[in-house]
């Protein structure tokens, strides 16, 4: 019995003691900040909590009340409290949010610049801006921060305002700038209808297809395109309806009657497709003005082919039964007969490098002698002004020079080391003068009859009534007096 | 609640029991002090059980909880109380190795 009492008062003392350390540490804790609620034991109710927190209860619900994302925080970037609207710009659900969660929907680089942001609260007004993905979608956040108290901690409250749709906005004016920017340089006419056919854009080059201003005007009204080998299923701006559903159009031909000089245009459509949905139509307008052009010319020069083919076959049964009237043997007919044809083929060759348009004489000449002279500038001098002549006139003047030449090479001038030719070129009202006139040749004897060359040569040009050709077998050299009619002929300037 | 028996001996993970009240600030940084701590310098030894007051109150009883937050140590004896948001962490550690040894 005795020893039982001290062992009991030591561990009632013990018990007493831990008591007391305890309520001397809950003293300190209070003191020293580090609880903010108490148990407080009522009769009736039985425990109850008081939080030490002061206005943090209406704090809260004035956070709630905003309609922006907003947060408090504690020093160590510990989450202590989100509003709804935070839990939504996120996209966590509010039960779930917490300071991880929250940091990680931020991103390696957001979370950084928010607890940044945190640790010196104040320092930057503006804030710092966050970009998150939500859902597939981006969502720029503007993050700005304050030192608060929350009760007995100090806190940092942070404020997450969305300007998503600031910046798409801004987004938005920036990629329409740029497409005006676009519209405006491109060099085809470029139209923007919107779903009634209305034209919103046009450049430069539509506007002078409409030969005005088209802005607000249906495309119809503006344009007046003529689809003339469409049939009649497309007219004016009827093809915008379809387009507008979805049917692209490419390469349609037709005629701008409201441009200056009515040009042939390529049409081609696509539906204007803006947030997935078309709100209208992108009409673009070649010009085909050059291209018809070409196609005219190209179809000018066959018929002028056609028309020079059988020309030239004729002259060729001509000359074929010409020669072989002139000539004594098969061998000279051949010789002959190749001479001449070759003399056509020279000129053609010229005047089908110039696309059969007008050539120099000064080219028929070097053409024509070129098979027969090799010191050419030495044997021919030309005196005048040197004439462009057309292909008729070219190719008759090719088989005049041809015939001169070939008698020159054999009996004339060219057929001695040191013979020459003189071309003198005269300008006359009606006519161009030619003159051949061939010097330090043997004594011309005139020949004892008339052959094919003569023939050639007199008659080559007398298609016209103003032109021909004469010639005189003058004792120092040939004289031939060529007339080439004037409309067949241009002076050129030098 | 993990059953009362003494597993002091058997190496299982013993329990901590962390009185809060809702979302007080000193609540939130106590769970985060605790968390931190226990993974970094007690990683496996104890589990945490978190006690809400502000939803049971009543749960306050059983240890004479007066002070929130507070961290309770039962296993191995003595008891230990540790009151405060748990920030200083060398007197967490020093409290909850107390016996340990014994």
């Amino acid at each position: 019995m005795t020893s039982q009492v001290p062992v009991r008062a030591e561990s009632l003392n013990a018990d007493l003691r831990r008591r007391l350390e305890e309520a001397e540490e809950v003293i300190r804790a209070i003191r020293e900040g580090e609880i903010d609620a108490l148990v407080v034991r009522n009769e009736t109710l039985g425990e109850e909590i008081f939080t030490l927190e002061g206005g943090v209860e209406s704090y809260r619900s004035f956070m709630e009340a905003m309609n922006i994302g907003a947060a408090a925080f504690d020093d160590a970037t510990n989450l202590l409290y989100a509003n709804n609207e935070l839990a939504t710009l996120v996209g966590i659900s509010r039960d779930e949010l917490d300071s991880s969660r929250l940091f990680a929907a931020l991103g390696a680089d957001g979370a950084a610049s928010v607890k940044a942001l945190i640790a010196s609260p104040g320092l930057k007004p503006s804030g710092t801006e966050v970009k998150l993905a939500v859902a597939g979608a981006v969502r720029y956040l503007l993050v700005s921060a304050g030192q608060m108290m929350l009760g007995t901690s100090r806190g940092v409250a942070v404020t997450f305002t969305d300007i998503s749709a600031r910046i798409q906005a801004e987004k938005r004016r920036q990629a329409e700038q740029t497409a005006l920017a676009i519209l405006a340089s491109a060099v085809e006419a470029v139209v923007v209808c919107d779903v009634a056919g209305t034209v919103t854009h046009a450049n430069a080059a539509a506007f002078a297809l409409a030969s005005g201003d088209p802005i607000s005007l249906s495309f119809n009204e503006a344009f007046a395109l003529d689809f003339r080998g469409a049939t009649g299923l497309m007219q004016g701006g009827d093809f915008l309806a379809v387009v507008a559903d979805g049917q692209a159009i490419q390469g349609i031909e037709a005629v701008a009657p409201k441009s200056r000089s009515s040009k042939d245009v390529l049409v081609s459509a696509s539906p204007l497709i803006v947030d997935g949905e078309s709100s209208g139509t992108v009409v673009t307008l070649v010009d085909l003005s050059r291209r018809k052009a070409a196609e005219k010319q190209q179809l000018l020069l066959m018929g002028e082919l056609d028309h020079r083919v059988k020309n030239t076959l004729a002259l060729v049964v001509s000359i074929s039964n010409r020669t072989a009237s002139t000539e004594d043997t098969i061998d000279g007919f051949r010789k002959a007969f190749a001479g001449r044809i070759h003399a056509l083929a020279a000129t053609h060759n010229v005047l089908a490098d110039r696309s059969w348009a007008s050539i120099l004489l000064s080219e028929v000449l070097a053409a024509e002698l070129a098979p027969y002279v090799t010191d050419f500038g030495a044997r021919l001098t030309i005196i005048g002004n040197d004439v462009e002549i057309l292909p008729r006139a070219a190719i008759a003047f090719g088989l005049v020079v041809h015939e001169l030449a070939t008698n020159a090479v054999k009996y004339g001038s060219l057929s001695t080391d040191s013979g020459t030719v003189l071309v003198s070129i005269f300008p006359h009202d009606n006519h161009i003068e030619v003159v051949w006139k061939e010097r330090g040749g043997p004594p011309v004897k005139p020949p004892t009859r008339k052959g094919f060359g003569d023939t050639v040569i007199t008659r080559s040009l007398q298609y016209s009534p103003k032109g021909g050709a004469s010639l005189s077998f003058e004792k120092d050299g040939i004289l031939c007096v060529i007339k080439m009619p004037i409309e067949d002929v241009s002076i050129v300037d030098h | 609640m993990m059953d009362q028996m003494d597993n002091d001996t058997t190496g299982l993970p013993k329990k901590l029991t962390l009185y809060i009240a809702g979302q007080t600030p000193k609540s939130i940084a106590a769970i985060q002090n605790l968390e931190r701590i226990c993974a970094e310098s007690l990683p496996g030894k104890y589990v945490i059980e978190v006690v809400d007051l502000r939803k049971s109150p009543q749960l306050a009883r059983e240890h004479g909880i007066v002070a929130i937050p507070t961290l309770v140590r039962e296993l191995p004896v003595p008891i230990r109380k540790i009151i405060g948001d748990l920030s200083n962490t060398e007197k967490v550690l020093v409290n909850l190795q107390v016996g340990e040894d014994e």
